[in-house]
């Protein structure tokens, strides 16, 4: 939820901009107007600034509780994740397909995670679900291909799969589509998402954090390492 | 009897026999015209990042009503899914995690050298133009050949025993293709664990 947080902050600079400004440089009084390339840091840079959203305390609560967003959210995700599901199993039939419908479906998290925080949306939508959403839509979309090979015939052999009943072309479309292409996609936009989220982590094994004081190439088996426990601990 | 090639014979039906484009342009192509011009050049001019991604969404989101215009429904969702939402989505996520200067300035100062290539560019595909057929012109090569379009459009139906055109060339006609861009996608998460040094998405 902070970037629409964040926005909202925006408004107290704003309003702080021009009662810093006088303090800081009196001597030029125009230079607001006109920009800060002469001068090294711009007049409101001087000051510390709170809640803003390069602020210290800002990064590190990267959350705030919404009146307004969080209802919206819950009345919207319901029908926002059906819509996707129906644009995912109904692209046969109508505009969409997986892709869509799996971009969708992800945006339902996003804006899930936007109300009511990123860590809580991670702890419910554990590690496991989004990297079996995307392995095991590439390996649904691989085995229908590689099935009609397996029976003689060609990659996405269609009218070879051993379907019971219903018609195997278009079920096997319907396949490629919903248990291949769409979880694929969902699993990993949310994957980036999360990824984002976490950011170069001055917590866990990026190396955004630690860059400046250890040496570059030499760390790196380290902050796998660092990862790895990570993602064995608490996770 | 099919929904895509239902769709795409009214696109044709109901444009007039060929007369200068400007006779064409309607209202609201106009206007959304209008609107994602100037939500393009606002998202390159703005100085203020933040200012930036949010007029791009909104760029986005134009493009995707031009495309559903366009009588294009399945690109529009996409634009729309993926340009407007996700994308704006992650920016937003990247701005929060990042240091985001703010400017006194509303607009970016021209970079002449940058605007006269851009200028250029602009130039050689305006020369274009003339060339290209007005927009639901029967004549149009895309539409008018019967080894291609027209093939897709009888056809599917028979071959896929789907509605969906656009789906069945990339489920079906050109499932390999689709195969190749799943995996694309998939690698690309994999990609991104691999540049930010991590083993869990989550």
């Amino acid at each position: 939820m902070s970037d629409r947080v964040d926005d909202t902050d925006m408004t107290d600079t704003a309003i702080d901009d021009p009662s810093e400004a006088p303090a800081d440089d009196r001597d030029d009084p125009t230079e607001d107007d006109v920009g800060d390339a002469e001068s090294g840091l711009p007049s409101h840079r001087a000051v510390p600034r709170t809640g803003r959203l390069d602020s210290e305390d800002r990064q590190g609560v990267p959350y705030t509780e919404s009146q307004v967003i969080m209802p919206t959210v819950k009345v919207v995700a319901p029908f926002a994740f059906t819509f996707g599901l129906f644009i995912t199993f109904h692209g046969s039939g109508s505009p969409g397909g997986g892709f869509q419908g799996g971009a969708i479906v992800a945006a339902v998290v996003f804006m899930i995670a936007f109300a009511f925080g990123i860590e809580a949306t991670r702890d419910w939508l554990a590690n496991t679900v989004v990297v079996a959403l995307a392995v095991g839509g590439a390996l649904a979309f691989a085995g229908i291909g590689l099935v009609p090979v397996a029976l003689g015939g060609a990659f996405l052999q269609y009218d070879l799969l051993p379907i019971p009943i219903l018609d195997p072309v278009k079920y096997g479309m319907e396949g490629v589509e919903v248990i291949g292409i769409a979880p694929i996609v969902a699993g990993v936009l949310m994957g980036l998402f999360f990824l984002l989220a976490n950011g170069f982590g001055s917590e866990g094994g990026g190396f955004g954090g630690g860059a400046p004081d250890e040496g570059g190439s030499i760390d790196e088996t380290g902050s796998l390492e660092e990862g790895a426990a990570d993602a064995g601990g608490d996770r | 009897m099919t929904g895509a090639v239902a769709l795409a014979t009214g696109s044709v039906a109901s444009v007039a026999p060929l007369s200068p484009i400007v006779a064409q342009v309607t209202a609201i192509e106009a206007s959304l015209l209008a609107f994602v011009v100037l939500t393009a050049l606002a998202t390159a001019f703005a100085r203020d990042v933040l200012a930036a991604v949010i007029v791009f969404g909104a760029y986005s989101l134009g493009m995707a009503a031009l495309y559903t215009f366009y009588r294009a429904p399945d690109v529009a969702l996409t634009e729309a899914a993926i340009s407007a939402g996700v994308t704006t989505v992650l920016l937003l996520l990247t701005l929060a995690k990042t240091t985001r200067i703010d400017h006194d300035a509303v607009f970016e100062s021209v970079n002449l050298p940058a605007a006269g290539a851009a200028g250029f560019l602009f130039a050689g595909l305006l020369l274009t133009m003339g060339d290209i057929p007005a927009i639901g012109s029967p004549d149009a090569p895309v539409w008018s050949n019967p080894e291609v379009t027209q093939w897709y459009l009888t056809e599917t139906y028979a071959q896929t025993h789907v509605e969906n055109t656009v789906m069945a060339v990339l489920a079906a006609f050109r499932g390999f293709d689709t195969f190749g861009e799943a995996v694309v996608v998939f690698a690309g998460g994999i990609a991104a664990l691999i540049v930010l040094h991590r083993e869990v998405f989550a």
